[in-house]
């Protein structure tokens, strides 16, 4: 277990750096000079873009500027913003954290909790209506462009209804002498719309990976086996079937869990949401390297790690694997 | 008896109005305006990105500005407000009296050191981009005694009052003199600015929420809004949703008519349009695409850049797109300039001029493929603009249609905008789609429309070079009398040479709650005003009270 560990470690830390590499040429070779936005297309003199990329760095070889970058990056290090000058990209990374992990995390709740009792429900009723219904309403929701959902919710519920707020995380004017309370409720009320907008279009992938293992399981003998010695159908179901039944399922929470840190690149924007996907969508458009190759590092580390757990995961729970 | 309790109830309501009236001028109010990117360095001259400029016009004043008209040129026009008065000394030399009001946020007077240091800073040509351009023709910036500043020019100009106020805003000497210049930026001044405006900064949330509160000894008179806070949401639908909801109380944009229609039918929400120097352009790039030692196969020939203009509907186009939310401009100034008013009209849209202007210039279909050829060459061309401007998306096809009509083909390249940007800068189109927002002074002609904006340090990307423009250009900038009729000309023959069709100004369009009252919005600096908004007492909301 422990050779086996350590070798599925190192094939993770070679992909990252192979990941980090060509990221950095990638994000080099594209068109568009990150400096443009500081001088708000005023006129330059060499003197004077020459004096700007010696500032971030640009004006050295891009092996040079891979080679610096990396020396700091290992120290957790990811240099100054070019968009957001004077700040630090750990300074944004840091403040936008935590909005991604909210968001990320309660779609991955909802996702789960929701997704998988979904599923197992269709499997037991399969062939019912309501297992008609759930098909075609998920592969619906699954169809649906996120963009264009977050904005049907917004125009119903926020605008039309003023039930929800449109857009970003929390009351403008709500101060901190407004008492736990209001500020969690204000904070609920903020996040409604988007959890249900990346919910509806992700929900469908777990409810068909569960409601298709499910029915799998249900069909073996143990189960009639269980059945037969008069055990009630909700254990059978959720202390037997179900399982044996998650094994797919976990490969989809390896999948998902990025998205805790990835954010939503249309669902931030259109929520003006606070996290990473926004951040990371306005350093594509300025080209703002050093907050982009920090999100995109974030992104891919996260990516590596819960493929990691996952196999970990798989390791632990089922002996087949191990051999 | 009788008369005596009426005098009793009178007494009580004339002190109850009293009261309500000393309470609404002394002013409670709160607004949350949407800004599209993140204040980060609110600082005048430290950055010249829009959300920074319009969070400091709160907090820092100039010496003067422009007054209602924007005219840049003479003195009589200009507002007063850190120096109370100037007087002209000399042809070369304007002496500005200091109000001995104006304090900075942290009590200490605003003295002529303050302006003296922030000047000379500014017109250092290591100091930040692109001040010391702008601040070229000030010779020298002295005081005489705390209260009084003399700025000398290089030489006789009309518009020596707006270079002296418009571009560098005086900061604090007293906190920054023993800060070196390239630590400005990071020092902890530009986290926390101390200002001398009308509201002293509170804090910002990065990727939320930048906050102000009114400072009540700003010596022009309180504000009468406590509160300003500045919400940050970088797509355009959740700016607009933020307003429709009601949790933002103002923004400003350029808006097509269908963005406006929901906020015509809020109850709630008010429209202000206004001229604004922002204008939109077909720029003709006059050198071969990606090598400018070459002149253009086609655009280089001035009648078909001049067909092409006849060729395009502008009236019609700016009407379809932009509604009532644009106006045509006849060159490169928007429709707050007040060159505007003095610019001759362009003809108008000629569509059988211009054919014939072509045929003369050979241009014939010979292949009878609808597209005008010579030489075995078609009379084909790029029309580059970037996807993310929805102003210039919503041009883009109704301009192909246009030409087509007149024999060009016109093929559409929608572009990423840093792609864009790039290919624009290094002269790789034939057509561009330009927008861009102008300095009230049309001085700034020089870097785009003049030879001299050619190559680094100028914007000039289409190469445009026309000795009797750039002659005509220097005379009306160096005009030290009314330089009216010198600017007239200069216009003139930069139309006659079609280095582009300008096509727009769009109008600039606030959207604000309708409690507001005494709203006024300035085209240079939206919000700089804001210390003059109040909010009507029997239309006030919660959070006017929080």
């Amino acid at each position: 277990m422990a050779a086996w560990l350590v070798r599925r470690l190192l094939q993770a830390v070679v992909t990252f750096l192979a990941v980090a590499a060509l990221l950095f040429v990638l994000m080099r070779a594209a068109p568009g000079n990150p400096l443009s936005r500081l001088t708000d297309d005023r006129p330059m003199t060499p003197a004077e873009q020459q004096r700007l990329q010696a500032l971030f760095g640009l004006d050295q070889p891009v092996s040079t500027q891979f080679t610096r970058f990396a020396a700091a990056a290992a120290t957790g290090d990811f240099g100054v913003s070019i968009e957001y000058y004077p700040v630090r990209v750990n300074t944004l990374i840091r403040s936008r954290l935590p909005a991604s992990l909210l968001l990320g995390g309660t779609v991955l709740l909802v996702n789960l909790g929701l997704g998988i009792w979904l599923g197992v429900l269709q499997a037991r009723r399969r062939g019912s209506s309501i297992d008609r219904w759930l098909t075609r309403l998920s592969l619906a929701g699954y169809a649906m462009p996120s963009f264009w959902l977050a904005l049907i919710l917004v125009s119903v519920f926020a605008i039309e209804w003023r039930l929800l707020p449109a857009a970003q995380m929390r009351d403008p004017l709500l101060g901190a002498e407004a008492g736990w309370v209001a500020r969690t409720l204000d904070l609920l009320a903020h996040l409604v719309l988007p959890v249900v907008t990346l919910s509806v279009v992700t929900i469908a992938a777990t409810m068909r990976y569960q409601r298709t293992a499910m029915l799998e399981v249900l069909r073996l003998d143990y189960i009639l086996a269980a059945r037969a010695r008069g055990l009630e159908e909700s254990a059978v179901v959720w202390r037997h079937a179900w399982r044996n039944a998650l094994f797919p399922v976990l490969t989809l929470v390896g999948l998902m869990l990025p998205m805790l840190v990835s954010g939503s690149v249309f669902v931030e924007s259109v929520f003006a949401w606070p996290g990473l996907g926004s951040l990371a969508a306005g350093a594509i458009a300025a080209r703002d390297y050093p907050v982009l190759m920090a999100t995109a590092l974030l992104v891919s580390g996260a990516v590596l790690v819960s493929g990691v757990l996952t196999d970990i995961g798989y390791h632990v729970l089922d002996p087949r694997t191990r051999s | 008896m009788t008369s005596f309790r009426l005098l009793g109830f009178a007494v009580l309501a004339l002190a109850a109005a009293g009261q309500a009236r000393a309470q609404a001028q002394r002013g409670h109010g709160t607004i949350v305006i949407v800004i599209g990117a993140e204040p980060t360095l609110p600082v005048p001259t430290l950055s010249p990105n829009k959300a920074n400029v319009d969070v400091a016009s709160l907090m820092f004043l100039p010496l003067a500005r422009p007054g209602k008209t924007l005219v840049t040129t003479g003195e009589a026009g200009f507002e007063p407000m850190l120096a109370k008065s100037w007087t002209r000394r000399d042809s070369l030399t304007l002496v500005f009296d200091l109000d001995p009001r104006a304090t900075w946020h942290d009590g200490v007077p605003v003295t002529s050191r303050d302006v003296v240091w922030s000047l000379n800073r500014a017109r250092d040509s290591a100091g930040p981009l692109p001040y010391p351009l702008l601040l070229r023709n000030l010779a020298g910036v002295t005081a005489e005694g705390p209260g009084r500043v003399v700025v000398t020019f290089r030489r006789a100009s009309a518009e020596q009052m707006f270079d002296a106020v418009f571009h560098a805003v005086p900061l604090p000497a007293h906190l920054l003199d023993t800060i070196p210049p390239e630590r400005l930026a990071t020092s902890s001044f530009s986290a926390r600015p101390v200002g001398n405006g009308p509201y002293r900064w509170v804090k910002f949330e990065p990727g939320r929420q930048a906050e102000l509160a009114a400072n009540p000894g700003f010596f022009l008179g309180a504000p009468k809004l406590d509160r300003v806070v500045f919400l940050i949401a970088r797509a355009g639908e959740a700016q607009l949703n933020l307003i429709l909801d009601g949790t933002a109380d103002a923004y400003e944009a350029v808006l097509l008519p269908r963005q406006v229609t929901p906020i015509v039918e809020n109850p709630s929400l008010r429209i202000l349009t206004q001229p604004s120097f922002g204008i939109g352009y077909l720029l003709f790039n006059q050198r071969a695409p990606g090598d400018r030692t070459k002149p253009h196969p086609i655009l280089a020939d001035p009648e078909v850049r001049r067909a092409i203009a006849l060729g395009i509907d502008r009236e019609g186009l700016v009407r379809s797109v932009f509604g009532p939310y644009a106006s045509v401009t006849d060159g490169p100034m928007g429709s707050a300039s007040w060159v505007r008013r003095i610019a001759p009209k362009l003809p108008g849209f000629d569509p059988a001029r211009a054919r014939r202007i072509l045929a003369d210039r050979g241009w014939r279909d010979a292949d009878g493929d609808g597209v005008l050829d010579k030489n075995g060459t078609a009379l084909a061309l790029r029309l580059n603009y970037p996807g993310s401007s929805l102003p210039r998306v919503s041009i883009a096809e109704p301009v192909q249609a246009m030409l087509r009509a007149i024999g060009v083909k016109i093929e559409l390249t929608r572009l990423d905008g840093p792609v864009w940007d790039d290919r624009r800068k290094k002269g790789e189109f034939d057509i561009d789609i330009s927008q861009t927002t102008l300095d009230p002074t049309p001085s700034g002609l020089v870097q785009s429309w003049s030879c001299a904006g050619i190559g680094p340090g100028g914007t000039n990307v289409g190469s445009i070079c026309n000795p009797r423009f750039d002659e005509a250009l220097h005379q009306a900038i160096r005009a030290s009398t009314d330089p009216t009729g010198a600017w007239k000309s200069a216009i003139s023959i930069l139309q006659a040479d079609n280095p582009a069709v300008f096509l727009f100004s769009p109008s600039q369009v606030v959207v604000h709650h309708q409690r507001y009252r005494n709203v006024s919005v300035r085209a240079d600096l939206p919000w700089s005003d804001l210390w003059r908004w109040s909010v009507d007492p029997s239309q006030s909301l919660a959070r006017d009270r929080r």
